[in-house]
């Protein structure tokens, strides 16, 4: 049999793993908030997005977390009239990344959360453990 | 009467390997409290485990899976939650760190009950 508490920090670092590669994909996209193209009427930086997925893992039986994709967002870009710009196509449309500042945020926001709960849970799970190895040394 | 002492001691670590079990339960949930569709779990109550402990489900097929980190002496149920968001998933992490912190007093309460009658039972030997 596995221990539980083995286990739980497992579990834990998967979430925290899974947490920090969000947070990763998030500063991607805010630091390409602007990135335009280099020629004529190309395509600027596209979102990208992550997805999770749940996983027992074989070795412990552990629910852990794992990231399933790092796939490109569909959504449609925004265009600003600009004709002097390098990447503005025939009309002087130049098409600007489909990054939502307000809407990386508010993943930022949430991917700092769950890190802190994965945290916590870590946390807890060594103060059982130290608090069975304490049995052995208050005699 | 020291049957008594030795019963409080496998009562204890059997409640303690149950919140071991339930801690391993939470922390699943919190790692995928963003993953969509995943549905919330929780442990069996201990009163409902407490006769059965030991025992192990039965596996008839090759293909059935013990009942992942608690290796089957702990039930696994989905749990009701607070809420469940649009993506499918039913994990609240606030109920689950409250959940957390519960586990974590019933093992403080339980670790300071051994240590106590570990005492009390050296005492009686050394005299």
């Amino acid at each position: 049999m596995f221990d539980p508490l083995e286990a739980t920090l497992q579990i834990g670092s998967s979430g925290i793993q899974a947490q920090s590669k969000r947070m990763r994909i998030v500063t991607e996209n805010l630091a390409n908030a602007q990135t335009t193209g280099k020629t004529p009427g190309s395509n600027p930086y596209t979102r990208k997005t992550i997805s999770f997925e749940d996983e027992v893992d074989d070795a412990t039986g552990a629910n852990v977390v794992k990231v399933s994709g790092i796939d490109r967002s569909r959504a449609p870009y925004r265009t600003e009239y600009n004709p002097g710009h390098p990447a503005a196509d025939e009309k002087g449309y130049v098409k600007l990344p489909n990054v939502d500042m307000l809407v990386e945020l508010a993943d930022m926001r949430e991917a700092s959360r769950s890190y802190e709960a994965n945290l916590q849970v870590v946390k807890q799970a060594r103060e059982l453990i130290n608090m069975t190895i304490d049995l052995l040394r208050s005699t | 009467m020291a049957l008594g002492a030795v019963q409080l001691f496998s009562l204890i670590s059997r409640h303690n390997q149950w919140l071991a079990a339930r801690q391993a339960t939470l922390a699943g949930n919190i790692a995928n409290a963003n993953t969509p569709g995943y549905k919330a779990l929780d442990v069996e109550d201990f009163n409902q485990t407490l006769d059965t402990l030991g025992l192990s489900m039965a596996t008839t097929q090759p293909a059935h899976m013990t009942s992942g980190a608690t290796q089957a002496p702990v039930a696994v149920r989905p749990e009701d939650t607070w809420d469940v968001t649009h993506s499918g998933n039913s994990v609240s992490l606030e109920q689950e760190l409250l959940k957390a912190g519960e586990v974590n007093r019933a093992y403080r309460l339980n670790t300071s009950i051994a240590k106590a009658f570990n005492r009390m039972m050296l005492a009686a030997t050394k005299g």
